[in-house]
């Protein structure tokens, strides 16, 4: 279609702790910032990126959800129609890494079972004060069956990488899955997502 | 594509060059109107051609907003949107495709103003009434954008306070759309209302925080325009006043999870806000599934901390009271099961001081009178459930709290030791505050089915009569039930007024159901007012209440034979003062002698004897004189001055049974039965638990009046009248009690005999001389010969027949019923008259 100005549409929903750096990650990406005294999300914020992965324009909408306990319902009525999702933690806060399990339950009842989850250890950049080993985090998202990247948002470490190497995963997934690729009369306001991922189950 | 209009303009399509002349050369003209107007000409022409056009004006939009040249874009959501108003034609839906994708590019955006410029023109999009709407359609993105931007958290307050109120409008303009369509995208699933519902209320939460801050001048104008609140509530109205049946459950879920979320039940002014804007914007008959709701989110929350229970529980009384007589549903009892649970969970929390009885560690600690706060909260709110339902509900409910209400010795285990005692009175204290919560305001017009014997039977008996408290409470709540005329503040206070018609009483003539019930239990009530005059640990509330039940019988239940047995009972009160073989300490002698003092003087005045007002006043002021500290009003003060020398006083200041009868036995009153002192008498069925109360009924076996045996003539005269018609004999039973031998000793009060038991509970009160012109009637006509009789009837008969035939000579017409109207006019016995009528009638049945 000629008026489109993307080939592939995906969502991507960040969760997490409060104060692991979601929004940091999406801004550094997103406008290439890094706001240093970045307040708490209310509720969720949106950003929109178009990157090109091997001459296809892919739009990612990223959905960044606030950590706070209180935003908690709102946040997971973001889950559902998430394609991937990136749970983020902070190297330097242990009860950040503790959490994730409850994260991960929290996906599980409320995410898509086709949903790509990628864990992600924030704050490499302070490695002094590193709680949380690479090994141990590694080893917890190879049990759990999920890609694994350490970042830094402040250093702009792999934060390209995280997003970029999230779309093609997305692409190739969405190939994999979908051999009607131009589907006619994509949504309005959904653009072409819901035919990649919704009709049929690759697990 | 890229090429820049107009340069090869002749060889592009029509409807393309018409578009691309809309386009003023500096973006700063605006829209140029002379070709909108020409395009829109185009577009209704040619309806055919709408799609292209919307999908190359989107094209040009999605190419301006990423060259950033906003100024085109803005003017390409002007023309989008006036060829949106102009077409409401069914090819509208390829174009609204078009415009929608252009929407959510605006909506894509980071900048502000093109956000809000793609809201705006989203809304003019929702008001529009498509015929055939498209159903592929799906407003997931936008929801989400809108929900989005509710939340918004720009740096600068009044492009925040923007963002927000267009994603409010957004909400607002998608429930719209498709909230009336059931083919449409289905807005009621919980995926879209948890995203809606919250953004509503975080902003309408935010009412409070905005109007806090210090009022600038500046604010002060900005207030005129609507705030994102205002906008939030009036937007969450119009969602759940849309809402169906089956979808109440997913839009008020939200609300609750989100109020736990944000811990605002606690100072639970929000909750009860949203609470009242969701119950006055609802459709009514849903009311009881919001009730429904909440009821289930309190015991989703029994564990949770006293103040969030409270909050709930406050929450549901406010609602309850706005869906009024809608509110409970159909599932009455369930409403109140519930809420006595948490009653009883509240309670076991306060004395285990844990959630699970265990006291296990980690475990939050209980602050006991958070507790109490629940508690007290929970009794309101069973007040204003009870509040909303039909009489015959409400004492449904009464006698459902009643029968939670644990009594030893029946078949509720009742927990013995110490602990279980407590735990038993709290729960009894407890059940019996929500009963006089459920009792206020109670107007029952029929005593008899409102307060059944199982109901009454239950509520005095003894086991609630040994705690100060509860005693208190079940004089309460008679006194609530029998007070109907809202009389009962007049009496709040004990006194001897001199002229009762300064308390402008209400009183209605007391029913035949009124008459009924008083015969069913007036013994018991008495009982239970003798009894409770006897306890030593009453305190002024107790002789407050006493007096305000009885005054209050008085005006509302009592015939003459009801005000005897009340003076009866004060007297006898009045004894056990005298008497004192409880050896009651001087503060409860005077106050029962007070008592008696202050009931007679209202009594007397309400009887209109002059004699016996005369009586009492004279006893009155000669307590005045002599000893007033046997009057209300120096008994019940802050520190009454009490005399010791209560044994030594002289008979004048005592009111006299002999003279009080013998005053209003000269005023027709049954003076025989004045005469006989008040034996507190056990009636009806009564409660195995109620012979504790037994050892408080012996007399000392002394009393020479509590044996001595009516005089004989008024015996006599007493069954003679039984014999008469319409005699109605007052039901005096005995029950023996097993468990009291020495109550064996008195000799039984009266003879009873089937007939007066049958007369007794069918018979209506008939006025005394009506009583007596039938007994002479009777007595004439047993005693006179027949001839006598027959030739009296006969004379009158044939006076009559003469009179008859005069008028029949006259009508022609026979009459229809000419025995009946003969008899009803004699007023006598047929079997007497009927040989007279049967030699004359024949004659008469001729016509």
């Amino acid at each position: 279609m000629s008026m489109e100005d993307y080939d592939f549409l995906f969502k991507i929903v960040l969760i997490g702790n409060a104060g692991v750096g979601k929004t940091c990650l999406v801004r550094r990406f997103t406008q290439g910032l890094f706001p240093p005294g970045q307040g708490a999300t209310i509720g969720v914020d949106f950003m929109i990126k178009t990157v090109e992965i091997n001459g296809e324009k892919v739009k990612l909408q990223i959905w960044d959800t606030a950590g706070q306990e209180r935003f908690r319902s709102i946040t997971q009525s973001y889950y559902r129609s998430a394609n991937a999702l990136i749970l983020t933690y902070d190297i330097t806060c242990e009860e950040s890494f503790r959490c994730l399990p409850e994260w991960l339950r929290e996906i599980e009842q409320y995410a898509s079972n086709k949903v790509i989850t990628v864990l992600v250890g924030n704050k490499i950049d302070l490695a002094d004060k590193r709680e949380v080993s690479q090994q141990r985090a590694a080893e917890f998202s190879e049990a759990q069956d999920m890609y694994y990247l350490e970042t830094s948002a402040k250093e702009s470490d792999n934060v390209e990488k995280l997003f970029l190497d999230l779309a093609c995963r997305l692409i190739s997934e969405a190939r994999q899955n979908t051999l009607v690729n131009n589907v006619a009369s994509p949504l309005p306001g959904e653009g072409k997502s819901i035919s990649y991922l919704t009709c049929c189950n690759f697990n | 594509m890229y090429g820049v209009c107009g340069c090869c303009g002749a060889l592009r399509p029509r409807y393309k060059r018409l578009v691309d002349n809309i386009f003023p050369e500096d973006p700063e003209d605006g829209l140029v109107k002379t070709n909108m107007e020409k395009l829109t000409f185009y577009a209704l022409s040619a309806p055919e051609k709408l799609d292209r056009i919307g999908a190359y004006l989107s094209e040009r939009l999605i190419r301006d907003v990423s060259r950033h040249r906003y100024g085109y874009v803005c003017i390409a959501m002007e023309a989008l949107d006036q060829l949106l108003m102009a077409c409401h034609c069914q090819s509208i839906n390829l174009f609204v495709e078009s415009f929608l994708k252009m929407v959510a590019k605006l909506l894509e955006s980071e900048k502000p103003n093109l956000q809000i410029l793609g809201t705006n023109s989203f809304v003019k999009f929702a008001n529009i009434e498509e015929d055939t709407p498209s159903y592929h359609r799906s407003y997931d993105f936008f929801v989400s954008r809108f929900s989005e931007m509710c939340h918004s958290s720009h740096d600068d307050p009044d492009v925040r306070t923007k963002i927000r109120m267009s994603g409010i409008k957004g909400l607002q303009g998608v429930v719209r759309k498709t909230v009336n369509d059931e083919l449409q995208a289905n807005i009621w699933d919980p995926q879209h209302m948890d995203k809606i519902v919250p953004s509503l209320l975080f902003n309408l939460q935010h009412a409070e925080e905005a109007e806090s801050r210090s009022p600038s001048p500046l604010q002060a104008t900005e207030k005129e325009k609507e705030s994102p609140a205002e906008l939030a509530e009036r937007c969450l109205r119009e969602l759940l006043g849309r809402a169906a049946y089956g979808n109440i459950k997913n839009a008020i879920k939200p609300v609750l999870i989100h109020l736990d979320n944000h811990s605002l039940w606690e100072p639970k002014t929000f909750a009860i806000r949203c609470f009242k804007i969701i119950m006055y914007s609802i459709q009514p008959q849903h009311s009881h599934l919001v009730i429904q709701q909440l009821l289930g989110h309190l015991d989703a929350n029994s564990k949770s901390a006293a103040t969030v229970r409270a909050g709930i529980v406050e929450v549901l009384s406010e609602a309850a009271v706005i869906a009024a007589s809608g509110s409970v549903g159909p599932t009455v009892l369930e409403v109140f099961n519930t809420l006595l649970r948490q009653l009883r969970l509240s309670i076991d929390y306060a004395l285990t001081g844990s959630y699970d009885g265990a006291g296990s560690v980690g475990t939050k600690i209980i602050k006991e009178h958070e507790e109490r706060m629940f508690q007290e909260a929970v009794i309101k709110t069973i007040g204003s459930f009870a509040s909303t339902l039909p009489t015959y509900q409400r004492s449904e409910v009464m006698l459902f709290i009643m029968s939670k209400v644990p009594l030893p010795s029946l078949h509720q285990a009742v927990e013995a030791g110490k602990a279980g005692e407590n735990r038993n009175r709290l729960t009894q204290i407890m059940l019996l505050k929500s009963l006089l919560q459920v009792s206020l305001g109670f107007q029952c017009s029929n005593m008899l089915t409102a307060l059944p014997s199982s109901f009454l039977d239950r509520l005095l008996s003894a086991a609630l009569m040994e705690d100060a408290e509860i005693r208190l409470f079940v004089l309460e709540i008679l006194i609530s039930f029998i007070d109907r005329h809202g009389n009962r503040h007049k009496f709040s206070a004990i006194s001897t007024i001199s002229d009762i018609s300064v308390l402008k009483l209400k009183v209605d003539k007391c029913s035949r159901q009124d008459t009924v019930f008083m015969k069913k239990h007036a013994q018991q009530l008495y009982r239970h007012i003798y009894l409770t005059c006897k306890e030593e640990s009453n305190v002024q509330a107790h002789y407050e209440a006493l007096y305000s039940m009885l005054v209050l019988i008085s005006i509302e239940l009592a015939n003459e034979e009801v005000v005897v047995d009340l003076i009866r009972l004060v007297l006898a009160v009045q004894e056990i003062a005298q008497i004192n073989e409880d050896n009651l300490p001087a503060y409860n002698r005077c106050a029962l002698y007070a008592l008696g003092a202050a009931y007679l003087n209202l009594i007397s005045q309400l009887t209109t004897v002059p004699t016996f007002c005369q009586h009492i006043h004279e006893v009155i002021q000669m307590r005045q004189k002599e000893a007033p500290y046997l009057l209300p009003e120096d008994v019940f003060v802050e520190r009454p001055r009490l005399s010791r020398s209560l044994d030594r006083l002289g008979p004048e200041v005592f009111f006299r049974q002999s003279k009080i009868s013998e005053v209003l036995g000269g005023s027709g009153y049954n003076s025989d039965r004045l005469s006989t002192p008040y034996v507190p008498q056990l009636t009806g069925t009564c409660l195995p638990g109620a012979s504790r109360g037994a050892p408080a009924l012996s007399r000392p076996p002394g009393r020479p009046r509590a044996q001595r045996p009516a005089p004989r003539s008024a015996d006599e005269d007493r069954l003679s009248k039984r014999k008469s018609i319409g005699e109605t004999i007052s039901l005096q039973v005995e029950v023996e009690s097993r468990n009291s031998p020495e109550r064996e000793e008195r000799a039984p009060a009266e003879e009873i005999t089937y007939e007066t038991l049958k007369k007794a509970i069918d018979s209506v009160a008939v006025e005394e001389q009506e009583r007596e012109r039938r007994r002479q009637v009777v007595e004439k006509f047993q005693k006179a010969p027949f001839e006598e009789i027959a030739a009296h009837c006969g004379a009158r008969a044939t006076l009559l027949q003469s009179k008859l035939n005069q008028i029949f000579e006259i009508t022609i017409r026979p009459p229809p019923s000419p025995s009946g109207t003969i008899t009803a006019a004699y007023g006598q016995p047929q079997n007497h008259s009927i040989p007279v009528y049967e030699m004359k009638f024949p004659d008469l049945c001729v016509y």
